[in-house]
């Protein structure tokens, strides 16, 4: 049963991973940027989805609050990162491709510390150089439903729930929409589809954009899930997150969910192993392990890239 | 749509010697303000409030300001010899520029310091309407013909002399900066350094003095260690700077590892730190230590070869696999591999693993080092001069850098420095010449591990205790910044990067909260407009401005003239 257990754990964390994992997918598979930022998106979507919450008065915790706390975080999310693309890294769209990525640490290091120093300066908010409680919203917070022997955090099942609903969403946006058409058009060649009459900085923008979305909806699940939020959290996410991109093959959206979940299940696994090297401490040691040998045995991921490599 | 031309070039003839007079007139006022109160009060920066007695900052002042005059008057007067040209116009137009933003910065700091602008007397605002004065009239100049000094030579004698003489004034302005504690007057004095080179940048002395090291190479090396030998002796036998010193040369060795991975071969690496704390842990591991988990304490020639040779096998055991996948994902598993590290270092605490590492505790109190029966822990009086604990690890150190410096610079001048640029540049090409791209990849990341541990070992004596949280991302991505912000591939650019990130902290305490910030933005503003970094290598440049043909001519023009990429690698 403990088995069952960590496997319901490692999914719901999974289904986190999966989220912030399109963000980094979608970037990479149109300009070949390891978004290095993508992980504070995510941050900035959590604190974004607080700060609504703060905003409204009173300290309700009706769940009528939630889809405001979102679409709050949502907006912060995206204007951040248009915000970036922008002034970070549009102008280096030509560049060796050493630039941007030096680049995208630095816009990783400055919305962390832009978080830290500022966050808690506006009046009435909490100081962000410690972990701030996040608020726990009635019905996807709360005691735990019992299925037998397994327990169920609302919070997870509100992650998953979310997961799904956004992979329909992106399937219906990918396949069935002129922009996530155009988009995927792009991912393939950008020239021949700058000639086919693709705005292809606009493209770019979307797929910024929609990561974002994404990560906000993270940010805001992570807050419920662990109860608390602070400026450091994005750091290993992102890099969990983009663990789960490369290991379901980095371009392919669906390739992102799956790897999300898988990395997820490992984590949750990791912590059955027995004996010296088994056991919480040692589940990020795992995660990396296998992004290191999902490089070596299959580069491509699971689901395979979508990205040619033109390095 | 056409752009109207505001400035012809016959409006340029014509307002050239107008431009010259204002200029003149701006550098003698800004030096004429010198003598004059530039703050009300004696708390701001180094007291500058008497009258007739001007503080070191105003002398630095009046110098920018007499330069911009004395360079105008001798675009003037000195006519080029011929093909030998100076750059003067060039030169004043540096001096101008310099002057401007250094008296900002005065003015800033007094404002800061004191509280308001109010604060600031009327002598500091002639400074600034000097320097204003100064650089529009230089603007109005008509630029000259860059500087062609490389190619004079003064006869061997004056020109070691003139080497002695520049490592002399540079040890002097070093410990003057490192003196200086206060924060406002340490930034204006790099500042005021900053133009200065520049000036001589303009000039084209620094050709000449290019030119002068290149023919007297051994020279200058030796004059460069001299002068760093020298320093602790300024110190009077205070240790404090001494402190900051040595934490500067271990950053500036293990950057130099770095250079190797990713300036020389191109591979980006993200966790690099895990390299040094594994030389740091392995040193503490093997150390006399009451904490230290081994049994064995081997000397420290020998724990130095086993940290340097495990960090190396770690980099073998991480390079291999990866360095297969493209550049990209070489970086996030190399950052993956450095929280690997760290977390197991926290992990091998006795209760998750097995107890190596006493978990995020560390290994404290290890022993400062004896070799030959030298204990470094110890004050030493040498000439008469009290050395203190940390001057004595820096003279280690200096060892160490010099060890550092030899290795990067013999493998850059060999056939594997040739086939790593060669990688770098296009691994398909490179292949198909036959060069061995993995087995040259792999000796990258092995050799800069190599290099960060032996730093490591030398790291963990000098700061007595060793803990995982000394090894987080951060430090990674400091060490990288001091490459690419210094010069990819370069030593003395990523020397002064080293010493600048390091330095600039420790000075800067009163913006201490909003350090990591500025590195931040300085990272992206600096890859938006000189991704080459300070002091770049040529190649590096044209690597970064394919499409600047103006750029890919002079460099030409310059192998042609010298018979040599300069700056390939080498100072």
């Amino acid at each position: 049963m403990e088995i069952l257990q960590q496997l319901i754990n490692g999914l719901s964390l999974g289904a986190l991973y999966a989220l912030i994992a399109v963000g980094y997918t979608v970037v990479y598979g149109i300009i070949q940027l390891i978004n290095f930022a993508h992980g504070e998106i995510f941050m900035i979507g959590a604190f974004g989805a607080l700060t609504a919450w703060i905003l409204i008065p009173g300290e309700s915790l009706g769940i009528w609050q939630l889809p405001i706390m979102l679409v709050v975080g949502m907006v912060t999310a995206v204007g951040t990162s248009l915000l970036t693309e922008r002034f970070a890294y549009r102008p280096l769209r030509n560049a060796p491709r050493l630039a941007p990525l030096i680049t995208a640490i630095g816009v990783s290091v400055f919305l962390q510390e832009f978080v830290r120093l500022f966050y808690g300066r506006i009046p009435g908010f909490p100081d962000a150089r410690r972990a701030i409680p996040f608020p726990q919203i009635n019905y996807v917070t709360g005691p735990a439903i019992q299925l037998g022997p397994i327990t169920l955090q609302r919070a997870a099942l509100f992650t998953m729930i979310a997961l799904v609903v956004c992979w329909v969403f992106l399937y219906v946006f990918v396949n069935r929409t002129r922009l996530g058409r155009a988009m995927q058009a792009t991912s393939q060649d950008p020239d021949t589809a700058r000639l086919m009459g693709i705005n292809v900085d606009r493209i770019i923008m979307v797929a910024f954009a929609l990561g974002a979305a994404l990560a906000a909806v993270a940010g805001l699940a992570w807050g419920l899930r662990y109860t608390n939020i602070d400026f450091r959290m994005g750091f290993l996410a992102g890099l969990k997150a983009f663990t789960a991109a490369v290991l379901g093959g980095i371009g392919n959206i669906n390739g992102a969910v799956v790897g999300g979940l898988v990395l997820g299940l490992v984590e949750g696994m990791a912590t059955l192993i027995p004996g010296t090297f088994g056991g919480s401490a040692w589940k990020d040691v795992w995660a990396f392990v296998l992004l290191i040998l999902v490089l070596v045995f299959r580069p491509q991921g699971i689901l395979g890239s979508r990205v040619v490599d033109r390095a | 749509m056409k752009i109207p031309q505001v400035i012809t070039p016959e409006r340029q003839q014509r307002l050239d010697p107008t431009g010259r007079w204002v200029g003149i007139a701006g550098g003698v006022v800004l030096a004429a303000s010198a003598f004059l109160p530039w703050a009300y009060s004696f708390a701001a920066l180094d007291g500058m409030t008497l009258v007739g007695y001007p503080s070191p900052l105003q002398y630095c002042g009046m110098v920018l300001g007499l330069l911009v005059a004395g360079l105008i008057i001798c675009s003037r007067l000195i006519k080029p010899r011929g093909k030998i040209r100076v750059g003067w116009v060039r030169g004043a137009k540096a001096a101008a520029t310099g002057a401007l933003v250094y008296i900002a910065i005065i003015i800033l700091s007094i404002a800061v310091e004191l509280g308001g602008l109010i604060n600031v007397v009327y002598g500091g605002w002639l400074a600034l309407l000097g320097a204003a004065l100064a650089f529009a009239g230089t603007r109005l100049m008509i630029m000259d013909k860059p500087a062609t000094l490389s190619h004079a030579q003064i006869g061997p004698t004056l020109e070691i002399l003139l080497i002695a003489v520049v490592m002399g004034a540079a040890l002097f302005a070093t410990a003057f900066a490192l003196n200086i504690d206060d924060g406002g007057t340490f930034v204006s004095f790099i500042a005021f350094l900053g133009a200065f080179v520049a000036v001589l940048f303009r000039v084209g002395a620094m050709g000449f003095l290019s030119g002068a090291s290149q023919r007297h190479r051994k020279v200058l090396i030796l004059a460069a260690f001299v002068v760093a030998f020298l320093f602790p002796f300024t110190q009077g036998g205070s240790d404090a700077n001494m402190s900051i010193a040595t934490q500067v040369i271990i950053f500036a060795a293990a950057a130099m590892g770095l250079n190797i991975t990713v300036g020389l071969a191109g591979l980006l690496d993200l966790g690099y730190i895990a390299f040094l704390g594994a030389g740091a842990f392995t040193a503490a591991v093997l150390s006399r230590s009451a904490f230290a988990t081994a049994d064995i304490h081997p000397p420290f020639i020998v724990v130095v070869l086993i940290a340097g040779a495990v960090s190396a096998t770690l980099g073998l055991i991480i390079g291999s696999p990866t360095l297969r996948v493209s550049g990209d994902y070489l970086a996030i598993v190399t950052l993956a591999f450095g929280e690997i590290f760290r977390i197991t270092m926290i992990n091998l605490d006795g209760e998750a693993g097995p107890n190596i590492t006493h978990g995020s505790n560390g290994i404290p109190a290890i022993p400062d080092l004896a070799l030959f029966g030298f204990d470094f822990g110890k004050p030493h009086v040498l000439l008469g001069i009290p050395l203190g604990r940390f001057s004595n690890y820096y003279f280690l150190l200096l060892v160490l850098i010099a060890f550092v410096i030899l290795v990067f610079v013999r493998l850059n001048n060999s056939r594997i420095g040739r086939g790593w640029v060669a990688i770098r540049e296009d691994e398909k090409a490179a292949e198909a010449m036959g060069v061995n791209v993995f087995g040259l990849k792999l000796f990258a990341f092995a050799s800069g591990a190599f290099l960060a541990g032996v730093a490591g070992a030398v790291k963990a004596h000098q700061d007595i205790s060793v803990t995982p949280d000394q090894f987080i991302f951060l430090e990674s991505a400091f060490l990288l910044a001091a490459v690419v912000l210094g010069g990819m591939g370069t030593v003395l650019g990523v020397l002064v990067g080293a010493t600048l990130l390091k330095l600039l902290p420790e000075k800067l305490r009163f913006v201490s909260d909003f350090r990591l910030m500025i590195f931040a933005l300085l990272l992206i503003v600096m890859m938006r407009f000189r991704p080459e970094g300070m002091i770049p290598s040529q190649r590096r440049q044209l690597e970064f401005h394919e499409e600047d043909e103006e750029l890919a001519e002079r460099i030409e023009e310059e192998v042609e003239e010298t018979g040599a990429l300069k700056g390939a690698g080498v100072l």
